[in-house]
Formats: C-alpha cells, structure tokens, sequence
C-alpha cells in the first residue's frame, strides 16, 4: 500500500488540507485499475466509513497478495468540511462535486477538482460513493447518467438490486460522474445511507458489492458469492409519494420494504396540536427504495420512492 | 401608498407559513398600460436591494399623481433568508437561484420559484436587485446573457448603472429568475451592486435615479427622463480575473471603481502571523477596478478582483 498526498492546500491559518490516496497494486501497470471516491461532502459520513474500511480490507488482501489490479481509494475530499460540520467548501460554500472537470487558473475549489481529476483520469473504472442530495435516505443503488460514454454492463458486477439509469440533469455536467466518463473512465456513483450517519447494514452491503466488482473485473483475486441480479430502473418505474401538509413526519416502513396497494406508509401529525393531518397510503405495489429522513416535514416533500414492476396507471393519472 | 399583500404562502412544518409580501402601486385614475416587478433578496445575504425598495417606496408615496402603470415591490424574496443572513433557502440549502423555473408540485425551493414565476408572469419588466456576496464588492452594474443582449442592453442603459456585463450563456444560469422570466417574454435586468450583509447608501440613491429614469421612459412614470450616466459596454473590451496566488490576508491598495495602470499594485496578501508581505497582486491590463475583494480571507485562487479594460 502507498499512501500519499493527491492534493495539498495551503490555508491562511489551520493546517493544509489534504487530499489522501491509498494505493493497492501499484506495480500491476498492465491489470485493469480503478479509483474509488468517498466523501466529497462534509456530510458523507456512510460514504467515507465504507471507503476507510476498503482500505483497511485491501490493505490486509495486499498481505496476502491477492490485488492484481491498481486499486486506488481515496476516502475523504473534502476534510476540511468533515472536520468542521459544514457541507460544502467552508469559506465560499460551493460544493465540490460541482466543479468538475475544474480549472487550475480559477478559484479555489476549481483548482481543487482540478487536480483531483488530474489524478483521477485514465483509470479503467471509476467508483463514486455519493450521499443522497435532499434530506432521504435510500436503499444501495447505482446512479449511471446518459453521457454518451457510460458503461452499463459494468456495473451489473456490483450485484446491487437497482441501477438507476437516467438522462443526465444540466446540473450534472458540473459533477464527477459525467467529467470523468467523457474522459472514458467507466464511472458510476454507489448511492446509499443517511446524510450524516452510518448505517452498518447498508455499508457492509455497499463494502461487499464493490469487493465483488473488484473480483469479477479481475483487480482482486479471491472468490465471491454472487451477489443480485440488477434491475435496470428508469424513472418511470419509480413511483413518488408527497407530502400534501408539513408536519412531523412519522415512517411506518424501512426502506427495502415490499409493499402492497393501500399499505399504510406513514402518516404526517400536526407539530403543534398532534392532530393527524395525512395518512400516506401506497398507490401501488413495489419496493420502498427510498425515504424521507428528517422528522420535520415540508409540503410537497417527497416522503416515498417506491420502485415497481409494472406503471400503476392511476398513479399516472395523480401526478397530472 | 402602496397596497401592501401576502402574495404568497407556503405552510413549513411548526405553526408558520412561509410568506412573500408585496407593495403595489396603481394609478390614481385611468388604466394601467404597463407593469414592472422590482425584486430583492432572492439570495438572502444581499440586502442593498432592500434599500433601493424603501427609496423607491417613498418617492412613489411621495408622487401618486406620477403613476401610469402598475409598480410592484417585493423586497424579500427568501424572506427566510433575509431575516437570518442566509443566503440559499434555509434547511434545504439550495440557492434559489439555480431553482428557476420551479414547480408546485416539488420541494420548498421549487416551490418558492414557480410562485415567484407566477406571481410576475405579465410584467413587462422585471428588475432583479443583487448586491453580490459578502466576498467581493462591486460597481452598479447589470449582467446579461449574450443571447438577450439585443432587447435587454438599451433598456441597461437608461438603468444609471456605471456597466453593462454582457457574458456568454452557461448551462447553469438557465436556472435563474432572470433567464426564466426572459424566456416567457418579461425584460428581466439582473443588477450587481455593492457587497453582502452590507447597505451603501449611494448605490441606492444611484439606482433610484435609474429606476425613475427606466419608468419615464417606457410611460410608467408621468415625469421627465432624469439625466443618467451612460454604462461602460462589456462588448469593447474585455474582463481580466485577478485570483489570489496564496493564502492570507488580502489587503488592498487601491480604491474600489479606479481606473488603473497595467502593472500597477492591486494589493498585498500578506501573512498575520510572520508579519511578511506574501504576495503583490498585480493588475495584468489596464482599465477600471469594477470588483474587488470585500472579505479579506483568501485561498490559492480565492477572487480578489476584477478589471475591465479596453481591448488590446
Ligand atoms: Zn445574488
């Protein structure tokens, strides 16, 4: 194992900060490689947890000489915002996954990407643990956007029960996913967990999928059981419940629930009098994949992602 | 005086509505023909829009007999903001504006935004009032997109405004209140003035005269066109970026809005704890300091200013 500095940054007053990698099979040139990103968030608490301990797991494997591929991880981006409780950049607030490909001329968090992706580029694969972008927390899935260069096939090794697999969003093309597939990287993001928190469930099922990943495309040689068979999930599949009334919110499911028709969810009380204010009843049938996470609730929040088989047509119908 | 309404509500979760109040000001007699929106504080640290809000308020009270056309204030966009020194929307921290145009139908942010839109949809002009952020200070000025430059630039310059910024078209800056209300036929001025969490008087005074100059000249104000200065066009020259090349404590050497020489010192970073001079920033062209640095903390790249200069 190397570990090494990929970015430093000097700060007017508290010590620099440091983007650190660590390295597994640095002499394999010829297998297959791949980078694994943790948390560019202050708040990627889950993404930065499962990232350490890939790193202790490789660490141990590399003992035993079972990498033959290059494996680099690189659990913390953003250091400085974990250290302080803040989301994003703490001095100008911008967010680091907001500014790729970067700039090295421009300003501070844009030479920061800048150099990360130098880094980053030409790596076969390209693992980006991400945390959710609104206030829910989900069941393990893969967030693949359409930029032209993505690899679906690949990320059916995770053995992951969905992939989410989607046009990308304007917003997108600021983000590492996109840059670092136009660079053809094979990238792809693990979407899990609570903003804030560590769910041991769901961390070990994201450490063993990409334990798997890294097996089946031949950078770690040991045996693994087969994981899933993934679904491909479109947006259309996914069903949204909202919140017509803010409130405390109160969940009645976790997520990864099946859940029939008319299966009560959760219900929404009023904060002041503890009057029942809404029920929230499935439209449909399927599997809660994600939910919201923050006891208070606003109107029009989304409360349930529900992933189904088959559209329910008066669901359809609802959203109009 | 103006007629003052709650024009939008959204209920937040403990025994609050979120709210969006406006001041209309109406004809005392015969109809209105046209109808402008002077909005602030769609980012919640800037508050020089607030202030021009008050000024133009009390002019209009001052002269009701002036009106033609239908003048609307809305001072406080992100009102939660505004009252907290927050610049994005509180709890979601998503800045308003990148959330344009909204939808009912979506979080708070969206919501905020589709009201936003909705309640300003049919204005034939909207004034959009910024006062940068708390990091850089600026000259009054109005930035717009390449694609609107024919139809917005004149109406820029009867603004009383010292430059007119016209900038190529990004993908995110689709998702602005301004871009928005272009696209569905409202003149939306994006004016940059000032700094954050701060009110210069002068500015407001400044863009007051511009306002009343605009609303003379398209018929909303019965008055005479006020005597304004004509802005600097971007198009002649160009935009030079000055980012700090270390970190410390950048203190500046010359005035905001100066004109200087190229090579000339912009100011100094220097270090707090070694008592040493880190680094000079030097202008690269010649031309006029229309930003400059406001909170004197910087990092490699942190943007300490920017001058416009003539083209070479
Ligand atoms: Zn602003």
């Amino acid at each position: 194992m190397k570990r090494f500095d990929i970015v430093t940054l000097e700060s007017p007053n508290r010590a620099p900060l440091r983007i650190e990698g660590f390295l597994f099979g640095e002499e394999n040139l010829q297998g297959p490689s791949v980078a694994i990103v943790g948390a560019m968030s202050g708040d990627h608490i889950n993404q930065l947890y499962v990232a350490s301990g890939l790193v202790e797991y490789l660490r141990i494997k590399e003992e035993e000489g079972k990498i033959i591929g290059r494996i680099l991880v690189i659990p913390a981006v953003n250091a400085y915002a974990l250290n302080m409780g803040e989301k994003n950049w703490p001095l100008d607030k911008t967010d680091l996954n907001m500014m790729f490909p970067g700039y090295a001329q421009g300003e501070t968090t844009q030479r920061i990407a800048s150099r990360l992706f130098e880094t980053l580029k030409g790596y076969d694969y390209g693992i980006i643990l991400e945390g959710r972008r609104d206030q829910g927390m989900c069941l393990p899935y893969v967030k693949l956007i359409q930029s032209g260069y993505e690899d679906l096939e690949c990320t059916k090794d995770l053995g992951l029960g969905f992939v989410h697999y989607r046009p990308h969003d304007p917003v997108e093309t600021a983000m590492l996913q996109y840059n670092w597939q136009l660079w053809e990287t094979k990238a792809f993001s693990i979407v899990f967990g609570k903003n804030g928190a560590i769910d041991k469930n769901v961390s070990n099922e994201v450490h063993t999928s990409i334990v798997r990943f890294l097996s089946k495309r031949e950078m770690l040689n040991i045996p693994v059981f087969e994981g899933r068979k993934s679904n491909i999930v479109d947006p259309n599949r996914i069903t949204l419940l909202k919140a017509s009334r803010a409130g405390i919110f109160i969940s009645k499911v976790q997520c990864g629930a099946h859940i029939q028709r008319g299966e009560v969810l959760g219900k929404i009380i009023d904060a002041l009098s503890g009057e029942k204010l809404e029920k929230i009843v499935s439209p449909c049938e399927g599997i809660v994949t994600c939910q919201y996470a923050h006891p208070l609730i606003f109107q029009n929040s989304i409360v349930f992602r529900i992933a189904s088989v088959e559209l329910c047509s008066h669901i359809e119908a609802k959203k109009n | 005086m103006g007629d003052i309404e709650e024009v939008l509500t959204i209920e937040l979760p403990v025994g609050e509505n979120f709210r969006i109040q406006r001041s209309r000001y109406e004809p005392l007699k015969g109809k209105s023909k046209k109808r402008i929106s002077v909005v602030s504080g769609i980012h919640g640290d800037e508050l020089e829009g607030q202030y021009v809000c008050f000024l133009l308020g009390q002019w209009l009270r001052e002269h009701p007999e002036a009106i033609r056309g239908t003048i609307d204030i809305y001072p406080a966009i992100n009102s939660l903001g505004i009252d907290s020194i927050t610049r994005s929307v509180p709890f979601y921290d998503v800045d308003l504006n990148r959330t344009f145009p909204g939808s009912k139908n979506d979080f708070l942010p969206a919501q905020i935004a589709d009201g936003v839109v909705n309640l300003m949809r049919g204005s034939d002009f909207a004034i959009d009032i910024h006062s940068s952020n708390v990091f850089l200070r600026e000259i009054p000025q109005v930035r717009i997109a390449k694609s609107q430059e024919d139809v917005l630039v004149p109406l820029a310059n009867l603004l009383n405004i010292d430059f007119v910024w016209v900038h190529d078209a990004v993908t995110v800056l689709e998702s602005t209140f301004a871009h928005t209300m272009n696209t569905i036929g409202t003149k939306t001025l994006v004016v940059e003035m000032g700094v954050g969490m701060r009110l210069g008087k002068a500015y407001g005074h400044q863009l007051l005269d511009g306002l009343l100059n605009l609303m003379a000249h398209e018929g909303i104000l019965d008055i005479e066109p006020l005597k304004v200065r004509f802005p600097i066009q971007s198009q002649v020259g160009e935009v030079a970026y000055l980012n700090a090349a270390c970190p410390g404590l950048f203190v500046p050497l010359i005035d905001h809005c100066q004109i200087i020489e190229k090579g000339s010192v912009v100011g100094h970073i220097v270090s707090a704890l070694s008592g040493e001079v880190l680094n000079e920033v030097i202008a690269p062209i010649a031309g006029i300091l229309f930003t400059i640095r406001a909170y004197p903390i910087v990092y490699e790249g942190s943007l300490v200013g920017r001058i416009f200069g003539e083209k070479q």
